[in-house]
């Protein structure tokens, strides 16, 4: 790994091919290698044992569990994100630097943590047991529980996205909305909504690509049961655990091919800029 | 605009349009957010701190006596703060590249700074044993050079270098877009030589995106659990971090303890995420806009 | 800041209405389904009376539950009764799988590795008869603890005390996540004990440290016992410490390596119970006992013998002997003071494992 890093782009080429060549070879032996090396090993096992052995296993129930656990997310983590951006960015009012706080919290909690927590909440014994008790709903081991973990680890991302969009916009065009007398909730349909399409978008994607993602949140809260709480990555666990080597490494590879698709898919929605 | 997005991390408020209509819509808004989170965010980790305390700081003391509970948030805290250290470097030697030279390639290099976003971490752990694991010709030539990498705390280290790529390298590029490669040239003209000119030109204005990259690269390493559950053969006192041994302790029934470790996690991230977001304030101000 | 185009909103808005859309519909319709987990079993054809039934089992034996057990019951319940059973399974850790049942998974039967993941049942209140209280003791398999070996056993693997050697990498799992893990250590501990590890008998301090010995060969510790004997597969270790059923039934799927039958191991015996407030809730405790009685029957412990265990009804076991050596010393967790005495004494923090563990740690 070359030490230099600044080197004048007039006066030291060799130097910057070092640090090119170096930089190029580290990201490949890192990110590019091991996903190249599973795939072969797929291919190796044999794509129709693999096939077979997810076809056997219920793999595309896992897959189909945690796409619409993707889904929620972005739908609830979507809306409510887009209202937190706007409070947080557009409004001043006591408390704020506290609700913004608690907006960036789940990134710093790890998800085994946040499992544990929720089972101390929600699980046999927990502090809400007699309310849930009351209305009959089961929350850890159960889907609500696989749902609540999905939503906290992404609930930062679209408040995050859309609020550093709204912050780079500024309130020019509401403000003239305003003054041509429309109502808070037309000024935000018609003109807040079409511009933060950019932010939302990409709070989306990031949404769910890490709900696919989720781990060890969901291990916790669902108790990985068949058929029921078991999602693409609780699949991939299993799988392996069951002999089902094919299928594990067969769903990694669905996994990461369909988050890596929904990435391009982003890189395509952005418009090309200079920089990057 | 990267994904890790490290200037997004805080939120000032732009100056309020004046409101001369009273509406109830703000605050009913901000009601449910605050329900919302609270419910969501502030009430199971708040009953997970209670929990650890509850019967007093002397059983939490006890329960973090726990085996293997002090080994295991050693363990996560020097690969964690290994991880960031070789991050800085990487990741600023990556952003620089990235933004100050042009090669055949240089979208793809940068959309592949994103992967560790889009793969899952499971998935990551699981081509590293695959890659580096004992039964492939890379993993036994390691082991006897003396070099490890699966079920061992280097493996550990490279998962964490894949999870936490992207923080340095999003947080110093828009820094480094905007510095005025002028300077360096007046350096370099006036014969100063590399150091220097890293030193002294280059080094301040990144070093708060740096820095700010580098903590939140270490507070999500500090998290990590999916793909260390699958690298590090998780030995006691050796290769178990924190997260698994919480998993671990969780699965035994031993509540008191997984909340404890829990609990020394926590206060950590609590402490380095306003540092972090400081730290990108920092750099977010330190660059014209 | 340039605007995207409107196409891409709805470019992603559509797929995702879409995959929203299917997703669902597949959902609802397929809300039963086969998993690594578990499957759903039934009969061919749905008759009108259909009677449902959830097994939540230990990881091991999930190939004989569904590929002759659970179909030979239900053939044999449609015999009896002209019912139609659907039986639901999930197959974890067994410890994962206790916890799981705990904290709300409602099976109505539990097959786990080892007699304290049951009793953590029966503490929650959820098993409230005896569940002991039968001819076999409430068990319903049976295994022993050995070390498995690479073909042909090129490191000469004789017995426990050749675990200690430094030439010799092990594999075990850890007994603070894995109940099935204290079988190993008890293994080693009641054959140390016992005089078949080249220590005094008797003598725990001797004991300790040839466990101690033992544990610093140790280079993975798995969280979990399937775990653990996958790592081994994996090419890692020399020895596993592991179940001869772990060993027959990898063997049965093409796996290559073998074990060696020490001088001295321990009996390992496998639980299993209805759970009351299940059955109760779901009305099924008659196929439930049904079925826990069917696989006690010699044709159900033949089946499990095909699969590596060692049959509990003693006809069969007469009939397997060929297969199932019997070691020199076989000895009993009874035998070590019973599950109580050895979770504390072995098991707990400062207990003769942390303690050998500590020592292992400063070799």
């Amino acid at each position: 790994m070359s030490s230099s890093k600044a080197p004048s782009r007039y006066d030291w080429p060799l130097r910057r091919v070092a640090l090119l060549l170096g930089v190029l070879a580290w990201l490949g032996l890192l990110l590019v290698v091991p996903l190249i090396a599973m795939a072969w090993h797929v291919l190796d096992l044999g794509l129709g044992q693999a096939w077979h052995e997810m076809a056997e296993s219920g793999a595309s129930q896992a897959l189909w569990r945690s796409v619409w656990l993707a889904v929620l997310a972005v739908v609830v983590n979507g809306a409510l994100g887009v209202l937190a951006a706007i409070v947080l960015v557009r409004h001043r009012f006591p408390g704020r630097r506290l609700l913004d706080w608690m907006v960036d919290l789940p990134l710093a909690v790890s998800p085994v943590m946040i499992g544990l927590a929720y089972i101390l909440v929600f699980g046999r014994g927990g502090l809400l047991e007699p309310l849930l008790l009351g209305t009959g709903w089961k929350v850890t081991f159960a889907w609500p529980g696989l749902v609540l973990g999905t939503v906290f680890v992404t609930i930062p991302f679209t408040t995050r996205e859309v609020g550093h969009v709204l912050r780079e916009l500024g309130t020019t065009e509401e403000q003239a909305a305003a003054t041509l007398g429309a109502s808070t909730w037309k000024t935000f349909w018609k003109v807040t909504l079409p511009n933060i399409r950019h932010g939302l978008t990409y709070g989306a994607t990031l949404t769910m690509a890490r709900s696919l993602g989720e781990f060890g949140a969901v291990m916790v809260l669902g108790g990985a049961i068949a058929g029921k709480t078991d999602t693409a990555t609780v699949f991939i666990y299993a799988a392996m655990e069951s002999r089902f080597e094919a299928a594990s490494y067969g769903m990694a590879l669905v996994l990461a091919a369909l988050t890596m698709a929904l990435l391009a898919f982003l890189k395509a929605l952005q418009p090309s800029s200079p920089e990057v | 605009m990267g994904l890790s997005s490290s200037h997004a991390a805080t939120l000032p408020a732009s100056p309020a349009p004046s409101r001369s209509r009273v509406s109830p819509w703000p605050w009913l808004a901000r009601g449910l957010l605050f329900a919302w989170l609270g419910l969501l965010v502030v009430l199971p980790l708040g009953t997970l701190v209670v929990y650890a305390l509850a019967d007093g700081p002397g059983a939490f003391l006890e329960a973090l006596g726990a085996p293997y509970a002090a080994e295991a948030l050693v363990l996560t805290l020097w690969t964690a703060a290994l991880t960031a250290v070789l991050n800085a470097v990487t990741g600023t030697a990556t952003a620089w590249v990235l933004v100050r030279y042009r090669f055949p390639g240089r979208n793809l290099v940068s959309g592949l700074v994103d992967l560790p976003f889009a793969i899952p971490t499971l998935v990551a752990g699981l081509m590293i044993v695959f890659l580096f694991g004992p039964q492939t010709p890379l993993g036994t030539w390691l082991d006897t050079v003396g070099l490890p990498i699966a079920f061992a705390p280097l493996g550990i280290v490279l998962a964490l270098q894949f999870i936490t790529l992207p923080f340095v390298v999003r947080a110093v590029e828009p820094v480094l877009m905007d510095l005025d490669p002028a300077e360096e040239e007046a350096a370099a003209t006036l014969g100063a030589g590399l150091l220097f000119t890293f030193w002294r030109v280059l080094l301040p204005p990144l070093l708060p995106a740096i820095a700010g990259g580098t903590l939140q690269g270490f507070a999500r390493a500090l998290a990590e659990f999916g793909s260390i559950v699958v690298v590090s053969g998780n030995i006691p006192g050796r290769t178990l971090t924190a997260s698994v041994f919480i998993f671990g302790e969780v699965e035994a029934g031993r509540n008191e303890v997984a909340t404890a470790v829990c609990l020394v996690l926590l206060v950590l991230a609590l402490l380095l995420q306003p540092a972090a977001r400081a730290l990108n304030r920092l750099a977010g101000a330190s660059h014209v806009e | 800041m340039p605007q995207p185009s409107p196409f891409a909103s709805i470019l992603l808005i559509g797929p995702v209405t879409a995959l929203a859309a299917a997703s669902l519909s597949v959902l609802i319709a397929g809300c039963t389904g086969a998993s690594p987990l578990g499957e759903a079993h039934s009969s061919p054809d749905q008759a009108p009376l259909q009677r449902t039934l959830t097994l939540g089992a230990y990881a091991t034996p999930r190939d004989a539950y569904d590929k002759e057990i659970i179909p030979a019951f239900l053939a044999y319940w449609k015999d009896k009764t002209g019912q139609e059973v659907v039986v639901e399974t999930s197959y974890q850790g067994s410890g994962g799988q206790s916890r799981a049942i705990v904290g709300g998974f409602e099976a109505d039967i539990a097959a786990l590795s080892l007699e304290p993941d049951i009793q953590r049942i029966v503490h929650a209140g959820l098993i409230t008869h005896d569940w002991k209280d039968d001819a076999w003791g409430g068990m319903v398999t049976a295994s022993i603890a050995v070390p498995a070996v690479r073909p042909g056993n090129p490191k000469g693997i004789q017995d426990w005390g050749d675990l200690t050697r430094t030439d010799v990498d092990v594999v075990t799992p850890n007994p603070r996540t894995s109940g099935g893990a204290m079988w190993n250590i008890a293994a080693l501990y009641g054959a140390s004990m016992r005089g078949y590890a080249e220590v005094p008998r008797d003598d725990e301090l001797s004991t300790l440290t040839f466990i101690s010995q033992v544990l610093a060969r140790v280079r993975i510790m798995d969280k979990g016992a399937r775990e653990s004997v996958l790592t081994f597969e994996q090419g890692v270790g020399d020895v596993a410490i592991t179940y001869e059923n772990e060993v027959l039934t990898a063997k049965l799927i093409g796996k290559q390596y073998d074990y060696v039958v020490p001088r001295s191991t321990i009996l390992i015996v496998n639980p299993i119970a209805v759970v009351d407030a299940n059955v109760d809730a779901h009305g099924n405790r008659d196929v439930a006992e049904a079925f826990v009685d069917f696989v006690r029957t010699p044709e159900v412990q033949r089946m499990y013998a095909k699969y590596g265990y060692r049959p509990i009804v003693g006809e069969v076991g007469q009939e397997l002997t060929e297969r199932f050596v019997t070691p020199e010393d076989l000895f009993t967790i009874e035998d070590l003071g019973g599950w109580p005495r050895v979770t504390t004494h072995l098991f707990d923090p400062d207990g003769v494992f942390d303690r050998a563990m500590e020592s292992a740690r400063r070799r």
